[in-house]
């Protein structure tokens, strides 16, 4: 059986380094079944550039030719641009990325984290250090909003204090009056959901101007930072707290093969994972069901759980949603270290349904006033 | 600063109305993975059953007088209606049942925004019912206002000068103007009567 699979990444452009990690993924696993004989898969690659404009028209041409499933979108932005062409063309988008949930789209399977993978458990763990002042800062747009809305709830609710909260256009580096108020705020933390280049000026800025956050763990907390373009940040990375279902560490033998063969930084990360293990059920899905034809490729992909190079991944037929062992890691010197590890897969909750308040509620400060 | 709505629904109750089969089977599902339980119900629905639910999730379609225990319009709790048929007749009857938030059978994907919409339209009505109740008062008083204006016309000299004396009465008194016209009339009234 051969299979044509679109492949719409940005490899160029604002978020490029995240574009070429997931295409690396995605040739990796196309290449390793192919050596295996399981299944031909014929990639169709489409570069959109970072304009948000790009995807659209990519997505059309691609099912015009016949292409009937699509790995790709990395931002939230760009699968929502995706999203009218599939239900207009009958097509599949198998999204690998981390997202901000709130959204379940019958041509769309959701294979990265969702909120209780990511900003869940990267809250509680705050709750948990004895930190008491926060600020949030995201790029302007859904994932910034929404991952930040959540953090602030959950922050609140245990009793830490947001000391303000801050939104930057994509793209920009003008964030000089942002860190001026995390100096001054004296936040212990940063909930930090910037893409691109702003993520990586900004870290720069912060670590440059207060060196000593570097040595506090956790000063700085992300939802999808990943070895993708964690070089780019050097050591204002360090004591970076990420949260996530994968990180370089775990990465097998397939993965490790994949990013030195296909990944420009040779690095293993979430989005060539995902990536790889989207193909591969895919091409599992497709093989069971006899056809590339969506409904009946997502029903064979649902039916059971699909054995991956990440790991056996089981996604449920009503939300589409992969369920994923969400993961914290720590940057140190350039790579993650994994901190803590959920020991079983977690159901994606991607319209929060099931979530409680922050584990831990931190005692108020009292103090005796004279 | 932002107010969210209403956005978890989780241990609430959802009587799902519908006839067909997939339809049922999808909405039900749905509500599970967002921690409503759904009660399947066909025919019409008694005061006993719906006493249960917190919402209810209807098919436009099939839905008729006599469908609820209540009069059209004054369901206690939201409506949200699944659009089959754009028929005019029958986006009619839902607009006349006040239903909340429509969804249409080809969207289940996105019940939880019609969750969310119709329950903050829900808890909107008695606000919306109250400022119409007002609206209706003032409107009922325009008239004394007009008598209580020309009542004042021969002290204050001319309208303009009455209307803000009566203005002037109803913030002392910290009551509506319309009040403050009744009060007025009355008073007037009984000043009349007892100079008889």
């Amino acid at each position: 059986m051969a299979l044509r699979l679109g492949l719409i990444f940005s490899t160029s452009g604002s978020y490029a380094a995240l574009g070429q990690s997931a295409l690396a993924g995605a040739l990796g696993a196309i290449s390793a079944l192919h050596r295996a004989g399981t299944i031909e898969i014929e990639p169709v690659i489409r570069d959109p550039g970072g304009d948000i404009a790009g995807y659209e028209s990519a997505a059309s041409d691609l099912l015009d030719m016949g292409v009937r499933h699509i790995l790709g979108a990395i931002t939230s932005w760009s699968r929502k641009e995706i999203i009218p062409v599939l239900e207009r063309k009958d097509g599949l988008l198998w999204y690998p990325c981390p997202y901000e949930g709130f959204e379940c789209n019958d041509h769309v399977v959701y294979l990265g984290a969702a909120p209780n993978h990511h900003v869940v458990p990267a809250t509680d763990w705050i709750a948990t250090q004895g930190m008491r002042r926060a600020y949030l800062v995201g790029s302007n747009y859904v994932w910034g909003w929404e991952t930040l809305r959540l953090a602030r709830e959950r922050l609140q609710a245990a009793g830490i204090e947001v000391m303000g909260e801050r939104y930057v256009p994509l793209g920009s580096t003008d964030h000089a009056h942002v860190v001026d108020e995390i100096r001054a705020s004296g936040a212990e933390c940063v909930c930090n959901s910037l893409i691109g280049p702003s993520n990586v000026s900004f870290l720069h800025d912060l670590s440059t101007r207060d060196l000593a956050r570097r040595n506090w763990p956790g000063h700085m907390v992300s939802f999808n930072q990943t070895e993708a373009d964690l070089d780019a940040l050097g050591p204002a990375a360090d004591g970076l707290l990420s949260a996530g279902s994968f990180f370089e560490e775990d990465a097998g033998p397939a993965l490790v093969q994949a990013a030195a063969a296909h990944a420009p930084n040779g690095r293993a990360s979430a989005f060539l994972a995902n990536a790889y293990a989207a193909v591969e059920i895919l091409a599992a899905a497709a093989l069971r069901a006899g056809t590339d034809a969506p409904r009946a490729v997502f029903a064979a992909a649902s039916r059971a759980p699909s054995t991956t190079a990440v790991g056996e991944i089981r996604i449920d037929p009503v939300m589409r949603h992969a369920a994923l062992a969400p993961r914290l890691a720590l940057a140190e010197g350039g790579r993650f270290r994994v901190i803590e590890r959920a020991p079983a897969a977690i159901p994606a909750d991607p319209y929060l349904a099931r979530q409680t308040g922050c584990a831990t509620r931190r005692k108020p400060d009292l103090r005796i006033v004279r | 600063m932002t107010r969210f709505p209403l956005h978890n629904f989780a241990g609430r109750t959802a009587i799902v109305l519908h006839p067909s089969e997939e339809p049922m089977r999808r909405v039900v599902e749905r509500c599970d993975r967002l921690g409503i339980r759904a009660l399947p119900h066909s025919g019409e629905l008694d005061r006993d059953t719906a006493a249960a639910a917190d919402m209810i999730v209807l098919d436009i379609d099939t839905g008729h007088d006599g469908l609820f225990p209540w009069p059209a319009g004054q369901a206690p709790m939201p409506l949200i209606g699944l659009v089959g048929s754009e028929s005019p007749g029958r986006l009619a009857w839902a607009l006349g049942q006040a239903v909340d938030a429509y969804l249409p059978l080809s969207a289940l994907g996105n019940l939880f925004s019609a969750l969310v919409v119709a329950h903050e339209t829900f808890a909107r009505k008695p606000e919306r019912s109250r400022q119409e109740r007002e609206i209706a008062r003032q409107r009922a008083g325009r008239l004394d206002v007009i008598r209580a204006v020309l009542l004042l016309v021969p002290e204050c000299g001319d309208e303009a000068s009455a209307l803000k004396q009566l203005r002037t009465m109803a913030m002392v008194e910290q009551v509506s103007i319309e009040e403050a016209a009744t009060l007025l009339l009355a008073k007037g009234r009984t000043s009349r009567a007892g100079g008889r």
